[in-house]
């Protein structure tokens, strides 16, 4: 019987760096984990300890898994003392996949907030992959500066993908930035679809359209509360749910929320599931 | 064995009954002895306290003092298949990885409520329809299967226990794999599975058959325990079933319930139903080790996130989330209500914090609310 609390040794390949506290790492496992966008897994940093992540790469590829992470603990910190060569743990994958079936020919709204891109990103490759198959695809992105902003580099590359717009706003005013300010809700108060590429600009079709978000659980909140009142059904309204999900098995119970386990039934959960909490972030 | 006189109580299994004298038993449990290692309950002097009873492991003879009398013991059942502290992986290495063998285990004295506390960790750790196979717990599973439950009646109650609140008995209907009834002579041995079997293989010489007078004294002492459960727990009756509790109180009534407690976490490590570990990595010889440590939801680490991120800051949120999850969050995943009354959460408290106020409370301040 495989063991299920072993992690499979996993070599760094590479190592970028995204902001001063958030680096991409590439893993290549010494068996290969087939993921779903959505699933996570635990990372295993030897002898210190795990913490869970939804991988940032595109589930397609196999023979190896990128992260984006930020530095906020001892696994994490510890992480990234690490060099290319080095060796981790990987576990997983773990919990529910996004149900991509149900998104077909409909508008997909993505809504992140700081390192929060970094688990759609795998959803956005995802996507990519098939993009015939999804009506249209509105990326809505707030960091809190201009260098807290992951994947510059890759911005523009989605922008031009068919059907997609990518749309940034930053917390504060800052002197090398000309675009929107405010925190990412204010991204939400005009739904059009301002893509520079020829498609139909009308705004998504929120009675239809699904939306995914992941970032701060007050980001959440409040996110959740903006695309409720534009219209976005319950069931149609996807969110990283930010718990501490330990053994990824349904066990260990620091990811309980009431009778849900995050790490089994989530890590994304829709707003329908959730609505009964008070304060379900 | 001697003419079993079968049972069939509420559609469970057929279940045989003999009779085994108190002598016998003690033989009995020598024969086991050979062959598995075998845990009886057994009177101590504990801090001059001289009846306090726990767990001993039978050596070359059984103890003199067995225990088989009175109500649960501190020590849960649990322990026995989930242990304290657990070496579950070895790592980087592949050759050395964590054992999950258990050698063959009798433990005699697990009351009602531990037995049925046991189902939890079946649904948690092992297949459910909720988890499929490749969830499933190798080091939980193994111990199950490898550990035999030979309960016993409670003869009397503590003046904690309330099994009778949430749907229990002061005995296992199901459950066990043998069961002992003590009645004035001796007991009534019920055989309550295949595993149950085994272990009564080859004793036809120990016992005999139960009669009439028998069961007719085991009912009158059950339902003598019964009675005097329901009696001292009249005054926390509330309108609500057992299996019906919405407890989604006010911040002030789960205030109110938690102001003594200190989150020592000393009600989980008692509980026959909390199943929930931490996992701790460390150095050890050829790599690490990851090993699986009970844990308690009330340290207000238990939902910490990276970043310091929590969902549950507040003691009276951590309270409210234990006490729920008995009676609500475990009854809406696997249908079952944790909650088994064994009362060893209120044995235990230094704040006196005790399980059945805490639902009146909160039931009571909904109801005006």
């Amino acid at each position: 019987m495989k063991n299920l609390y072993r992690p499979i040794e996993s070599v760094i390949e590479d190592i970028r760096e995204e902001t001063a506290n958030i680096k991409t790492y590439r893993f290549r496992p010494k068996e290969p984990i087939t993921f779903e966008a959505g699933q996570f897994v635990e990372l295993t940093v030897p002898g210190v300890g795990e913490a869970p992540f939804t991988p940032s790469s595109n589930p397609n590829v196999t023979d190896t898994m990128e992260i984006t992470i930020m530095e906020v603990g001892s696994v994490t910190d510890a992480l990234a003392k690490m060099k290319v060569g080095d060796t981790v743990g990987i576990r997983g994958p773990y919990g529910e996949g996004y149900n991509l079936k149900d998104f077909e020919g409909r508008d997909i709204l993505i809504v992140g907030g700081g390192v929060g891109l970094a688990p759609l990103r795998s959803l956005i490759l995802a996507l990519f992959d098939d993009i015939d198959k999804y009506k249209r695809i509105s990326i809505r992105y707030g960091a809190r500066s201009p260098a807290d902003i992951v994947y510059l580099d890759l911005l523009p590359d989605w922008e031009k993908m068919k059907n997609t717009e990518v749309q940034l706003t930053i917390d504060e005013p800052h002197p090398d930035w000309t675009g929107t300010v405010g925190v990412v809700t204010v991204l939400l108060e005009d739904l059009a679809f301002v893509t520079t590429v020829d498609v139909d600009q009308l705004p998504l079709d929120t009675s239809n359209a699904i939306a995914c978000v992941c970032g701060p659980p007050i980001m959440l909140k409040f996110v959740n509360m903006a695309l409720l009142d534009k219209g976005f059904k319950p069931e149609n309204i996807y969110h990283s749910m930010e718990r501490n999900m330990s053994c990824g098995l349904g066990k260990c119970g620091h990811c309980m929320l009431g009778e849900y386990y995050i790490c089994k039934d989530g890590p994304v959960l829709t707003a329908a599931q959730i609505a009964k909490f008070e304060d379900p972030f | 064995m001697g003419r079993a006189h079968d049972t069939k109580q509420e559609g469970w299994v057929r279940m045989k009954e003999v009779f085994i004298g108190k002598e016998n038993l003690r033989r009995l449990i020598e024969r086991w002895a050979k062959d598995h290692r075998v845990y009886v309950p057994v009177t101590f002097d504990i801090m001059n306290n001289e009846d306090t009873p726990d767990y001993e492991l039978v050596g070359d003879e059984v103890p003199e003092k067995l225990h088989l009398a009175g109500a649960a013991l501190a020590l849960p059942a649990k322990s026995f298949i989930f242990y304290p502290r657990e070496v579950v992986a070895n790592y980087p290495s592949s050759e050395a990885d964590a054992d999950v063998t258990a050698p063959p285990t009798v433990i005699v004295g697990p009351r009602g409520c531990d037995v049925r506390g046991l189902a939890k960790f079946d649904k948690v750790y092992w297949s459910t329809a909720h988890f499929t196979e490749e969830y499933d717990d190798p080091f939980v599973i193994e111990k199950r299967k490898n550990t035999y439950i030979v309960s016993v009646d409670c003869t009397a109650a503590k003046e904690t226990c309330f099994c009778t609140m949430v749907g229990g008995e002061p005995f296992a209907k199901n459950g066990f794999d043998v069961n002992l009834s003590p009645i004035d002579t001796g007991f009534i041995l019920t055989v309550g599975s295949e595993k149950g079997e085994t272990l009564m293989a080859g004793a036809d010489d120990l016992v005999a058959d139960v009669q009439q007078n028998h069961t007719d004294e085991r009912e009158r002492r059950r339902n003598s325990v019964k009675e005097a459960i329901d009696r001292q727990n009249a005054e926390f009756a509330v309108d609500v079933a057992y299996d019906k509790h919405e407890l989604e109180g006010s911040a002030d009534a789960w205030a109110y319930v938690t102001q003594n407690c200190v989150a020592c976490g000393a009600c989980n490590r008692t509980c026959p139903t909390c199943t929930c570990f931490l996992l701790v990595d460390q150095r050890a010889k050829g790599g690490y080790e990851r090993s699986r440590n009970w844990d308690t939801c009330l340290s207000i680490g238990y939902a910490r996130t990276g970043g310091g991120g929590n969902s549950r800051p507040d003691l009276p949120q951590r309270l409210d989330n234990r006490i729920r999850c008995k009676y609500e969050y475990s009854r809406d995943r696997y249908g079952l209500v944790t909650c088994t009354g064994c009362g060893r959460c209120i044995d235990v408290c230094m704040g006196r914090i005790d399980m059945r106020e805490a639902v009146k409370h909160i039931v009571t301040e909904k109801a005006k609310a």
